[in-house]
């Protein structure tokens, strides 16, 4: 009777731990197929890259995203939401000066706040912890952006390195969306 | 003496030591206590007990400093403050940066020791204050327009205003008001409600991580009179083929209607967007329930459409947005299964996405699952399994038979589920099983060595048998080699005939009676007899010629 109860516990944990499993590897997948458009759509914007060097910039990412250390998976997501909802913030800014094409910037947009939406829902169910350093030195990080940009009067210039600082954000982020997976 | 002197001296001057610090205690200051930063928004609060209420006259400063630069900075607006608190909103500070706090208590020239705050974010303690709200009253619903807490660009919610989601109540006001809570977007709609009602509602805002605001204060307004014109309802948007056919119900006849969308992202954020509700094609002053627009209007993402009726002198208020995704209103198309029979009784089936017929693949957010329906082709017991792998085995089948499998693909996300048509059924058959393959040889083999091998022993048993049973009655061979003349062999064995002979007795010797021999060898033996008289038996000889000879070489032996 004993034996046949931890039997059935035992099945139970598995298969708990397999469904969330699951879950993280559908997560993974919706969250990097979000990156590679975003990336893909950010390509597709024409930037100027002539006369732009001396605009150059160090923005200081964060360490830690940098080394892709080994987050909690919950902490992952915290930094995705961060990062998505920080790039969509800074792409609803003046953009005049870029020329870029509207559709691919509001697809852009489009694509963030979908995956946006979809982990806020998944993050207000759930009693989650997470780690206030990380994202503080994200939001830092995100204001030296923005400051930087204002700074620079959204200019061209400006605009192209910060295209290419958010492509290197969206790089370091896929490898740490990595560690969703098991 | 001196010794007495010197030893007053110390104890005057000891004495005067320690009165001095307590003289001096009237002015010595203790430092300020229960210090606590309290933030609302953009304002910064600095808070504090005096240690020693009954001290006159004291007042208080603060300094800042930030971790990357070690000198103290004074706190702007908490130099010498007289109350217990102090404003230091004007500070220009980076909100996310770590700083440290410390203030003292002045009188005159004397100062108390410093109290430290431990170091903070200004982010980090910030409290979320009330968000701002406007309303607009219809007849059915209550728009409202919210804009975020804190100054819109710059402050403490600079980066994050676009972030927060709003929780709003609202009641009737009548006595029995039944409260109701409701996540809405900054600018958003609530409906169902009564015509010519007075509504209150109070609006909080939050932001993730838990970080929950503090109500507004309360906002009251009345409904209007009902409508001549209804808004449109249950709005519907179906795929098909190349087109999306949007639908709605609709009570009234003789009304037009006009059909708008907008990026769902766009609600998010703050401020008015009325004015980038866009037409949607076909869908301007249709006169029937529905409009078709071809699938190429929408790129993929989340959209909001509206609809409202107008019968050239009225129009109804807005329907409610309903929300549209395009990757849910895909139909996947069937998959194309390909089954093979492998080796150890299984079926390894892989499926495949189908050629599509426009250029670019659907490239879904949401992955495909497969449902897969499997059965023996003999039999209709199915069995229905979700897969989400492309490449999957049945294992442990029964050999050399045949099953069939169909599938179709399933998007599910939430409530939401979308499914294609079953592909074409495919059917293989299993191959034999391995040890059941072995086994046939094997037997085979088995069999056709035993034949000889039984067909042997047989032979030999037999022989056995027959050896001890049924004696053989030929002479071994090697006596025919020895013996290979007829009478001695006559001799020697037995002969199969047997001879009978008639023997006579001489009783007589005159009488000689002819006796009839049976004797077939000759007539020679007659003569014999005849010519011996004597009482000679006669002795029955095979050979006539030997016989004769050695009855006579007996005679003659008797007679000598």
């Amino acid at each position: 009777m004993t034996s046949r109860c931890i039997l059935q516990t035992a099945l139970l944990v598995y298969f708990c731990t397999t469904v969330l499993a699951m879950n993280y590897d559908l997560l993974q997948f919706q969250l990097s197929s979000s990156s590679v458009e975003c990336q893909e759509l950010l390509l597709q914007l024409n930037g100027t890259s002539k006369g732009c060097l001396k605009d150059r910039m160090n923005f200081k990412i964060p360490e830690e995203i940098k080394k892709s250390q080994q987050f909690q998976k919950e902490d992952i997501i915290w930094i995705t939401l961060e990062m998505f909802g920080k790039t969509s913030d800074i792409f609803r800014r003046n953009l005049s000066s870029t020329g870029w094409n509207e559709t691919i910037v509001e697809d852009l947009l489009a694509t963030l706040h979908r995956q946006k939406e979809h982990l806020e829902g998944i993050m207000e169910e759930g009693n989650f912890t997470w780690d206030h350093r990380t994202l503080l030195h994200l939001k830092r990080y995100y204001l030296r952006i923005v400051q930087y940009l204002k700074a620079k009067k959204y200019s061209t210039c400006a605009w192209t390195i910060v295209q290419a600082e958010i492509l290197r954000g969206f790089f370091f982020l896929d490898k740490l969306t990595g560690y969703l997976l098991n | 003496m001196l010794a007495l002197l010197g030893a007053t001296t110390l104890v005057l001057v000891a004495a005067v030591r320690w009165m001095l610090p307590a003289a001096a205690g009237e002015t010595n200051l203790k430092s300020p206590q229960n210090v606590e930063v309290y933030i609302i928004d953009d304002t910064f609060i600095l808070q504090w007990n005096r240690s020693e209420p009954s001290v006159k006259n004291v007042t208080f400063s603060a300094d800042y400093q930030t971790l990357e630069n070690d000198t103290w900075v004074k706190l702007p607006g908490c130099q010498s403050v007289a109350s217990t608190k102090c404003n230091f909103s004007s500070v220009k500070l980076n909100v996310y940066e770590e700083i440290k706090l410390r203030i003292r208590a002045e009188k005159d020239s004397h100062t108390s020791p410093w109290h430290y705050v431990d170091s903070f974010t200004l982010f980090g303690k910030a409290q979320i204050g009330p968000p701002k709200v406007h309303l607009e009253a219809e007849d059915k619903a209550i728009i409202i327009n919210i804009s975020p807490p804190g100054t819109k660009d710059h402050g403490m919610w600079a980066l994050d205003s676009s972030s927060f989601t709003y929780s709003l109540d609202i009641w009737k006001n009548s006595s029995s008001g039944e409260r109701r809570t409701k996540t809405v977007y900054p600018r958003d709609k609530i409906y169902k409600l009564s015509p010519e009602t007075t509504y209150c509602l109070k609006v909080k805002a939050r932001l993730l991580p838990r970080k929950t605001g503090v109500y507004s204060p309360v906002y009251c307004i009345k409904t209007t009179v009902e409508n001549k014109l209804p808004p449109p309802e249950n709005i519907q948007v179906d795929a098909k083929n190349h087109i999306y056919v949007l639908k709605w119900d609709y009570t009234y006849e003789n009304v037009t209607f006009q059909a708008q969308w907008l990026h769902a992202y766009l609600k998010k954020i703050p401020g008015d967007n009325s004015g980038k509700w866009k037409q949607i094609p076909n869908c301007e002053n249709v006169q029937t329930t529905q409009c078709v627009f071809p699938k190429n209007t929408f790129r993929k993402g989340i959209y909001l459409i509206r609809v409202r009726a107008s019968d050239g002198n009225t129009t109804s208020v807005w329907s409610n947005e309903e929300k549209f995704d395009t990757q849910l209103q895909i139909t996947p198309f069937p998959p194309v299964i390909t089954m093979k029979s492998t080796n150890d009784v299984s079926l390894r089936v892989y499926i495949s996405a189908p050629e599509e017929s426009e250029n670019k693949p659907v490239n879904h957010h949401y992955p495909l699952i497969y449902e897969i329906i499997f059965w023996e082709n003999t039999s209709n017991a199915e069995r229905k399994i979700q897969e989400n792998r492309t490449d999957f085995t049945f294992p442990k089948l029964k050999p050399l038979t045949v099953y069939c499998v169909k599938a179709r693909a399933l998007i599910q996300e939430g409530k939401w589920n979308k499914s294609s048509v079953f592909s074409d059924i495919v059917c293989e058959k299993t191959k034999p099983g391995n040890t059941s393959k072995t086994w046939l040889i094997a037997g085979v083999c088995a069999a056709l060595f035993s034949i000889p091998v039984v067909i042997y022993v047989m032979k030999l048993l037999f022989r056995c048998i027959s050896y001890v049973f049924f004696p053989s009655s030929k002479p071994p061979s090697t006596i025919d080699e020895y013996f290979s003349e007829q009478p001695l062999r006559n001799l020697l064995l037995f002969t199969s005939e047997e001879h009978t002979e008639r023997c006579f007795i001489i009783e007589n010797r005159n009488t000689i009676t002819a006796v009839e021999e049976t004797n077939q060898t000759d007539g020679e033996h007659k003569k014999y007899n005849s010519q011996t008289s004597q009482d000679s038996g006669n002795y029955s000889n095979e050979d006539e010629s030997s016989g004769s000879k050695f009855s006579e070489e007996s005679l003659n032996q008797e007679t000598e």
